[in-house]
């Protein structure tokens, strides 16, 4: 008979960090296999087939993103990084290697444990709901038609290509790199000022208070996260 | 630079000698060139004053010295005049270039005095930033591992949370202390891009809600804000410091109100609080750790949060400054360069309402 516990394999040098996880994380019923080096991580990640992996990005043998393109070449499940503030650069090129959400070094448990579940649904969710309700603003991304406050809202083609492409990741990071791309095409994957004018067109329309987003969150330097209700 | 000084002092030497020549001794005509030999030796290098004293020699013996025309020598004491012209030219320039080490020297060492001064402000200020949140953590934590079992439930909750509120306290500190050694040190290199300072600041605020929670936060931000091109990252920790300060220094329930408009060619972008917090003194050092960038002081780990604030807008090529405003209350504001935006291709389903 096979556990039903969902096996989170934690990739990470530090003993201390991988003991306060373990501990942590059987105590919400994951069960925790654990990789010392990003070496081992590769090889467990293949033999354990976990339910989730958490990669530290301060691993000394090997570059935490060459390890996440390793298992991204086989494998979708979801990962969550484990990074510094020093690793600010590396945390994006986790998130375009694939990287489902990181946390930033020091982090409180129950952060840590909102992002697993987070990068578990994307692992289990079919496809990017039809239709997302955000607080008094509902968006159908097949009909393509958006409402607030009961009314009908008019968004453009590109505004919805947008919504549907943040939607796919929903409650997760997207990078610009990640939204240029599947929205404007490889070519304009710099053009982070798209994004800017895009993104303040949907908080006007979609968000209570534009200023103060509760749903298209900001992640500075990085990229957005739209988050949703359950 | 100094030898074409050399060339021109002579040429200048020469054509005055010349004019001098009828009505003067050859020995004042000599005193003319020494005069060159000396400008020379002690502006440029000891090559030029040198090749100055060479060449004043030549131009002495060629138009003045008899037989007039040659680089013959009849009186064999106009050799002396040589010598003495060349050593000269030594001796001032050795003399110049001693001065100008020196002056070089205590340049360095005055910068050297001040990097000193402003690294012991910083650790003082670091060791006792550091040791409050320690001292905190080890008493609590060992509360727990040796007597929690005599302590009641909602004690150990309470000592645990002050662990863990006391850690992040650290750990911001210390990331503090190490950006302003890389700013300091100028290694921080910017990841400019296209950025909205409206975006910016709903970021900053929201990762600053709890210290905010007991204040009542305001943003005003016009809708036509052009983007910047700025490391959104490192504006963002501007703005969080200065909502930090504003937070540590005014009492709960007052008005902190993030601001940002447009003035010429640059943002202006404004915390203000509109109430009494600082004392009169502090609020001038205060001020002026934001102005200047000067360190130390009791408040210590505000000031590094200033510090790095200024240091952050002055690498965007923007101003920082601090002032009262008229009805009571502060602002700290600072500015950052509009640039021209490119064209974002328009939309013809856009323009539809």
């Amino acid at each position: 008979m096979t556990d039903p516990r969902p096996m989170v394999l934690v990739i990470e040098d530090e003993p201390e960090i991988r003991q306060f996880l373990r501990t942590s994380l059987a105590a919400e019923g994951y069960r925790v296999a654990e990789s010392a080096s990003g070496r081992r991580g590769a090889i467990d990640a293949g033999s354990h087939k976990p339910d989730l992996a958490i990669v530290d990005l301060g691993l000394p043998d090997m570059d935490g993103v060459d390890l996440i393109r390793r298992i991204r070449a086989w494998s979708p499940m979801p990962i969550v990084v484990l990074s510094a503030r020093v690793h600010e650069k590396s945390k994006i090129e986790a998130l375009d290697a694939g990287a489902d959400d990181y946390v930033t070094k020091p982090f409180a448990m129950g952060e840590l444990l909102a992002r697993l579940r987070g990068a578990m649904r994307r692992a289990v969710r079919p496809a990017a709901a039809a239709v997302l309700v955000l607080h008094d603003a509902t968006i159908d991304l097949e009909r393509r038609r958006a409402t607030r406050a009961g009314r009908d809202v008019h968004l453009t083609p590109i505004e919805f290509r947008l919504v549907a492409a943040l939607a796919k990741h929903a409650g997760l990071p997207v990078t610009h790199r990640q939204l240029l791309t599947e929205v404007w095409g490889p070519t304009h994957a710099n053009d982070t000022h798209y994004l800017r004018i895009y993104m303040k067109q949907l908080r006007d329309k979609l968000e209570a208070d534009p200023l103060a987003p509760r749903h298209f969150l900001t992640e500075t330097g990085l990229g957005y996260r739209l988050v949703v209700e359950d | 630079m100094g030898y074409f000084w050399a060339l021109m002092m002579v040429a200048a030497c020469t054509a005055a000698g010349l004019a001098m020549a009828p009505r003067f001794d050859l020995v004042n005509i000599a005193m003319v060139y020494l005069l060159a030999v000396v400008f020379v030796a002690a502006r440029y290098s000891r090559g030029a004053a040198v090749a100055t004293s060479i060449l004043a020699v030549a131009a002495f013996d060629f138009f003045f010295v008899p037989p007039q025309g040659t680089f013959t020598v009849e009186d064999i004491q106009y050799l002396l005049t040589f010598a003495i012209m060349l050593a000269v030219g030594l001796v001032i320039s050795g003399l110049a270039a001693h001065v100008r080490r020196q002056a070089e020297a205590q340049a360095a060492l005055n910068v050297e005095a001040e990097t000193e001064r402003i690294r012991s402000a910083l650790l003082a200020s670091i060791s006792h930033d550091l040791r409050t949140p320690l001292a905190v953590m080890s008493g609590a934590s060992s509360s727990l591992a040796e007597r929690g079992e005599r302590l009641s439930g909602e004690e150990r909750e309470a000592l645990a949370k002050s662990i863990f509120a006391q850690s992040r306290e650290l750990s911001e500190r210390v990331a503090k202390v190490l950006q302003m050694t890389r700013l300091e040190a100028g290694s921080m290199t910017l990841a400019r891009d296209w950025a909205s300072v409206a975006e910016i600041a709903g970021s900053a605020l929201r990762r600053q809600r709890e210290r905010l929670a007991a204040h009542r936060v305001m943003v005003e931000v016009p809708d036509d804000l052009p983007l910047v091109k700025v490391d959104a990252t490192l504006v963002e920790q501007v703005l969080e410091n200065l909502l930090e300060n504003a937070a540590k220094h005014t009492p709960a329930g007052t008005v902190v109100r993030v601001r940002a408009m447009r003035e010429a060619r640059e943002l202006v972008v404004s915390v203000e609080d509109l109430g009494g917090g600082l004392p009169e003194g502090d609020v001038d050092r205060v001020f002026a750790k934001f102005s200047h960038g000067a360190i130390g002081g009791p408040a210590g780990g505000i000031g590094l949060g200033l510090a790095i604030a200024r240091a952050i807008v002055r690498l965007h090529g923007g101003r920082t400054w601090a002032e009262r405003l008229a009805m009571g209350g502060t602002a700290f504001r600072f500015t950052l360069p509009v640039e021209e935006m490119p064209a974002i291709p328009a939309e013809t389903a856009a323009a539809a309402p």
